[in-house]
């Protein structure tokens, strides 16, 4: 398997995913093609395509809330940050990602 | 000497998204509406050998309906291979845990091939298919 073709497949579903729930691909282009290759290689190894920053417990109630798009799972937090944990999504507002705050769940009144 | 093509299915038979199935020179070729473009691809998967068509088209990629490998249907291209089964919580009978984690240990060794596809062109209402 190609990593390229997996990438833009990937970015293809995802995209009609995340859109109805007020996300985007970040602008940030470097990071978003970050991302998808780490996305790629973790279904390569896995068969499916977890979210690159978050650990795999082999506990597969809780692996499951973070197959990208991770986004149902744990929507109050995102919509608080603006972005999902890794950055790969964010509000169809944002412009400048960099300038989003990374708080935990329970400075944005969760948890 | 330019390319033979064969009559392959009329236009208005697959509705965009839709794919078919149909036999040219001995071999079987799904047509792919996608969006009205028309795509050619080898009927099986290069997975397991399913028929791709009882699979999903979206977009330009097609999902086999067996195990879930995707390919592209404009290149052939393997995108994904299958993923993996999801029985959830459930514990299935001993006699069925066994075969399926032989069948687990089967498939681990089979590789995803890229398929074959065919060159087409739209004439006269009829998509036309360079000959297999």
């Amino acid at each position: 398997m190609e990593t390229e073709p997996r990438k833009k497949a990937l970015q293809y579903f995802f995209e009609k995913i995340v859109g109805p729930m007020g996300f985007k691909f970040t602008p940030d282009e470097e990071l978003k093609e970050f991302l998808l290759e780490q996305e790629v290689t973790l279904e390569a190894k896995h068969g499916i395509p977890f979210c690159p920053c978050q650990p795999i417990r082999r506990d597969r109630a809780r692996d499951m809330q973070i197959v990208c798009p991770c986004i149902p799972f744990h929507r109050e937090h995102f919509d608080a940050l603006k972005r999902c944990w890794c950055g790969l999504f964010v509000h169809k507002d944002v412009t400048d990602p960099n300038r989003l705050p990374q708080l935990p769940p329970k400075d944005v009144g969760l948890g | 000497m330019g390319e033979e093509f064969l009559r392959a299915i009329r236009t208005d038979e697959i509705a965009p998204g839709g794919m078919k199935t149909v036999e040219l020179n001995g071999r079987e070729v799904v047509i792919c509406n996608c969006g009205g473009t028309y795509f050619a691809i080898q009927r099986r998967c290069g997975h397991m050998n399913a028929p791709l068509e009882m699979g999903t088209l979206d977009g330009k990629i097609v999902t086999c309906g067996m195990h879930c490998a995707q390919f592209d249907v404009m290149t052939g291209g393997a995108l994904s291979g299958p993923v993996p089964a999801d029985l959830g919580n459930e514990t299935p009978p001993p006699r069925i845990a066994t075969m399926l984690r032989n069948v687990a240990l089967q498939m681990q060794q089979v590789r995803t091939e890229s398929i074959r596809t065919y060159e087409t062109k739209v004439e006269a209402g009829w998509v036309l298919v360079a000959k297999p």
